[in-house]
């Protein structure tokens, strides 16, 4: 979990000091709280109708209701499997399309120079801070015009053009791998393609697992776009038939159910978090810092 | 300037689609076999309309030449999802305003085709469909939609929180003239439970008379000039601080605040969520509502009567009437097999089995009527009768059909009585600040 | 020396590889925002052709109270919301780069809530300020506070949403965490051996080595909050009374539910052009404030 680099200052302590005592304590009630709305959700995931609503809440729900997360599974109301299965297909595609189309173009950058190629790299940088709302509509009127309305495609397509963030991050990255290893390269006969594909992607598993994480979160927790596109129910990702669980259809808001559905929602970043937190933790920092 | 701009967009726009399609393979477009012709039904997707899909076969069976599609969205996407499909050139054939918005704010925008050409051997008595209500989706002798349902608004009652109150039911018959607005009161008081839990606190009545700007109209208050209802839904003039109106607000929100008879819009929203409806939680004594509530009956976890909408100050209108049409829109390119789907819709025959396949549509069709009066298990179909008919009788059209550009104005309307409907503001204050933003905006919408 | 044979090569190389970028930017931002701004000009309802109007779409705009109040509240929500999740989270990357046990454990914790952020989240802030059955109000409820109608009430509903914000920090925490242990240790060391104390030492030392840090956290934070949907989507819809009628809501209701692309083109505009100004004139300051470590890149 954390790493030894901490260990900045010398080791040597003269007299008590109480500051980390305190900042401890303050770091606890802090972290409890920023907790305390999880367990929350989970508690209220596990409880039944009745039980919701009780006040003051219940902390353990009297019974396990298990049954809340069948029900959003068989509820045809809530389609919860199918839109859970749409998600899953927007993300891995956002992914996939990220991940190679950013990589080409950032190793474009990285390598040659060419005539305007400063101005090209000014304009990645220009769309860094370009708000989707300032674009959606035009964007909404092509797609809606192509037909490609109420389909996955238009939350999927731009992903396969690269992302400003990620061709920004892996220009980084690749910028600095050595010069020789690409001449060693050509003297084995790689065409460009082949540097690409060959000698740079691998050099950049790490780089590239964190471009995957994070684009894989951002699709995942998209509410604009899709909103934007998706029509019918059976075509929805996950946060707008979240959102929908919310309106008329259901009798008393299933809280129980919607915290389920919450919960199982994030089950995928979960797990990402717990297989490569030390990817999240650069990612942040890497596109944070530079 | 403008002229290039224009050139380089279309420009765009080609290069556009080419790469688009180019990407995509462009598998679309099934075009048409033979003389088989696709109709589209664009409907909301909830039970009680997508049950449309399971007429189709029959449908088909009969019509060899026809095949109808059913495309969906929700309710709150409605008008969206419609308008992109119109703009995409993928408009449906055959829909409703089941949206926000309404038959004029369609047919202002020039959406709706005028069916009368194609209704010279159409009779509406062949339908059972009384003339009156034909006549709401006329504008200047065309017709631009055939009705399909019709809803009234009735009063829905807990007979378990009666029966535990020691109450008697509230009457189904509208000439009962000793059922009024201020005996509903007093029942009211006996039912409700002030409480801060939620599984004990309860409320005598939530009267949820058509939208808000249509609840004065109860109290014998108009909102709108009378002109509105035959220009094509542009009011004139705005009533929002006439005494009459200023009262009838004000007995609306005395529910909530002077009577505590209502449930707060914190309490509905805590136990029903941002659209959900807190009579079907079971803490609601009496709830005046749109009688498709109705349809989910048989799923109430408590026993429902019904009851006429008392007598309140306006002697004319005690229910608000949502009569449902179906319109061929005007981009369709086939109106007369559309037409023959919504005609084999209002067949009595249909009309019967969409009763049960719906779980409950009121249809238009007089003729299966009698059938949707006995659908209510546990509720003497005697009562529901007593009940539409009552309704029928002093009923008005629902506003929002008849107003043009309806869901911009209720938008108003639910934003700006928000501080009234919390009790954080008074409605003689509220009312004319809303009337001056009502002016502006119409005046912008209409011009 | 290059030949230029070989720097032709170069340059086909280089516009190959970022071809696919340069499509995507053609049609995913210079046309779409060309095209908005051509539509800014016009009235449009995407079933009738757009129709020039010359700058009514903008003359409108000033005179409409929605704007404006739009705005208002995403303004308030940006300039409280910012700045305080900026200086929690620095004050909590302060507190765990200090010598205490499971720091791993409170970095993870502090920094978890931050990733689940969408729907998920509005769901669950939702409820956790339900008005009669709510997390919240129940713990505010030990301490003697009567219940708060929150997203309900048209006083309180933004100040839930800025709140639930808080819950973000964990994100910005890791970034300052990460700008703190890049501060050398022998400036710390030099500091203390000329009489500086704690805070002396942040002030003179610390905070002008992780100053860039803090002012690319502040442009992010900025047009990010710029950009709230979401929550007005999910929970309020822009409501009660408008209070939370956020800018980027107000874009989507006229365009989406009102129809007026036209109209939602100017307000796109005028917000591209807001985070421009506000990403030049933070940049400009910062020449004034920000310590750059000397002749590093850029």
């Amino acid at each position: 979990m954390s790493q030894p680099a901490y260990a900045g200052q010398p080791k040597k302590k003269t007299k008590l000091d109480i500051a980390p005592i305190i900042g401890f304590i303050i770091l606890l009630a802090v972290t409890i709280a920023m907790i305390l709305p999880f367990g929350f959700m989970i508690s209220t995931s596990l409880k039944t109708t009745k039980e919701m609503l009780v006040f003051p809440p219940t902390v353990i729900p009297e019974q396990f209701a298990w049954g809340n997360f069948k029900e959003l599974f068989i509820n045809d109301e809530i389609k919860f499997g199918r839109q859970y299965g749409n998600s899953l297909i927007v993300s891995i595609a956002t992914v996939i399309g990220t991940v190679l189309s950013s990589s080409f173009v950032a190793f474009g950058f990285a390598r040659y120079r060419a005539k305007g190629s400063q101005l090209m790299f000014m304009l990645v940088l220009g769309t860094l801070m370009l708000p989707y709302p300032a674009i959606m509509i035009p964007q909404f009127l092509l797609f809606t015009k192509l037909g490609l309305h109420d389909s996955l495609l238009p939350l999927i397509l731009p992903a396969f053009f690269g992302s400003a963030y990620m061709i920004f991050l892996l220009r980084q990255f690749f910028s600095n791998l050595p010069n020789e290893i690409y001449d060693a390269g050509r003297i084995d006969g790689c065409r460009e393609i082949g540097l690409y594909w060959k000698l740079t992607l691998p050099l950049a598993g790490p780089v590239l697992a964190t471009v995957a994480i994070f684009s894989f979160i951002w699709s995942w927790n998209d509410l604009l776009a899709p909103v934007l596109y998706l029509d019918s129910q059976e075509n929805f990702t996950l946060p707008i038939g979240m959102a929908a669980m919310l309106s008329s259809k259901f009798r008393i808001a299933p809280w129980n159910l919607m915290m389920a559905a919450s919960l199982l929602s994030v089950l995928p970043i979960v797990a990402l978090f717990a297989v490569a937190q030390k990817r999240f933790v650069e990612g942040i920092v890497l596109t944070g810092i530079k | 300037m403008n002229k290039n701009k224009g050139k380089l967009l279309l420009g765009l726009i080609l290069v556009f689609s080419m790469v688009m399609s180019a990407c995509t393979g462009g598998g679309k477009d099934g075009g048409k076999d033979g003389d088989i012709v696709t109709i589209t039904h664009y409907t909301i997707d909830s039970p009680d309309r997508t049950f449309v899909e399971k007429l189709i076969p029959d449908f088909e069976a009969k019509h060899p030449n026809i095949k109808v599609k059913v495309t969906k969205a929700p309710y709150e996407q409605f008008d969206s999802k419609l308008q992109s499909a119109i703009a995409a050139k993928n408009a449906p054939d055959v829909t409703s305003h089941w949206g926000y918005g309404g038959f004029m704010e369609y047919y202002n925008k020039g959406m709706l085709m005028d069916l009368s050409p194609y209704l010279t051997d159409f009779k509406a008595s062949d339908y059972n469909i009384p003339e009156d209500v034909m006549n709401i989706y006329k504008v200047d002798g065309k017709t631009y939609g055939i009705p399909v349902n019709s809803y009234v608004t009735v009063m829905l009652y807990n007979k378990d929180l009666f029966d535990k109150a020691g109450l008697p039911y509230p009457p189904s018959d509208y000439e009962d003239k000793s059922w009024t607005f201020d005996k509903m009161v007093e029942y009211a008081k006996a039912l409700t439970v002030d409480s801060k839990n939620l599984n004990e606190a309860q409320y005598g009545v939530d009267f949820g008379f058509g939208e808000r700007d249509q609840r004065p109209q109860y109290f014998g208050g108009n909102v709108y000039s009378e002109d509105t209802w035959t220009n094509g839904g542009k009011p004139s003039e705005i009533n929002l601080t006439k005494p009459e109106v200023v009262e009838a607000f004000k007995k609306v929100y005395g529910l909530i605040y002077d009577q505590k008879v209502s449930p707060t819009p914190a309490f509905s929203k805590s136990v029903s969520g941002q659209f959900g409806d807190p009579f079907l939680s079971g803490k609601i004594g009496m709830s005046v509502v749109g009688s498709w509530s109705l349809a989910a009956s048989s799923d109430f976890s408590f026993n429902v009567g019904v009851a006429a909408v008392p007598q309140g100050p306006n002697e004319k209108v005690r229910s608000v009437l949502y009569v449902d049409p179906l319109f061929v829109l005007k981009d369709s390119k086939h109106p007369k097999e559309a037409l023959e789907w919504i005609e084999y819709l209002v067949t009595a025959e249909v009309q019967e089995k969409s009763i049960e396949l719906s779980g409950g549509n009121p249809p238009v069709n007089q003729q299966a009527a009698e059938k949707y009066y006995s659908n209510f298990e546990g509720i003497d179909p005697e009562q529901i009768k007593q009940v539409f008919d009552g309704a029928y009788k002093y009923g008005f059209e629902s506003y929002n059909h008849l107003i043009s550009n309806y869901s911009q104005i209720n938008e108003l309307f639910i934003n700006e009585l928000a501080s009234v409907e919390n009790g954080d503001k008074k409605v003689e204050d509220a009312l004319p600040a809303i009337e001056t933003k009502l002016k502006a905006l119409l005046e912008r919408l209409n011009k | 020396m290059r030949s230029t044979k070989e720097s032709r090569r170069e340059g086909r190389n280089f516009y190959f590889f970022i071809s696919p970028w340069l499509i995507g930017f053609v049609l995913f931002a210079l046309f779409p925002v060309m095209a908005s701004l051509y539509y800014s000009f016009t009235e449009y309802d995407i079933i009738h052709a757009p129709k020039f109007i010359g700058a009514g779409n903008y003359q409108e705009l000033f005179q409409d109270e929605q704007f404006w109040n739009s705005i208002k509240v995403t303004l308030k929500y940006t300039f409280i919301s910012v700045p305080l999740t900026l200086l929690l989270s620095l004050f909590f990357a302060i507190l765990i780069n200090q010598k205490i046990p499971f720091r791993g454990f409170f970095r993870t914790a502090m920094y978890f809530p931050s990733m689940i952020s969408g729907v998920s989240m509005a769901l669950l802030w939702f409820w956790v300020f339900n008005p009669q059955a709510g997390l919240f109000n129940y713990v505010l409820s030990i301490f003697g506070v009567e219940p708060i109608a929150w997203f309900l009430d048209e006083n309180y509903a933004i100040w839930a949403l800025i709140i639930m914000s808080f819950w973000g920090m964990g994100a910005g925490m890791l970034i300052f965490l990460a700008g703190l242990q890049g501060v050398p240790s022998s400036l710390l060391e030099a500091a203390k051996l000329d009489g500086a104390g704690r805070l002396r030492s942040f002030w003179n030392v610390t905070l002008p080595l992780i100053s860039p840090v803090f002012l690319f956290q502040l442009i992010m934070g900025l047009i990010e909050s710029f950009q709230v949907f979401t929550q007005a989507y999910t929970i309020t819809q822009g409501g009660p009374n408008y209070s939370t009628w956020f800018y980027v809501y107000n874009i989507y209701v006229n365009a989406f539910k009102n129809f007026r692309y036209g109209y939602a083109s100017a307000m796109s505009w005028i917000l591209l052009i807001a985070v421009m100004i506000i990403t030049y004139a933070i940049m400009k300051l910062s020449n004034r404030y920000v310590y750059y470590e000397g002749g590093s890149e850029r």
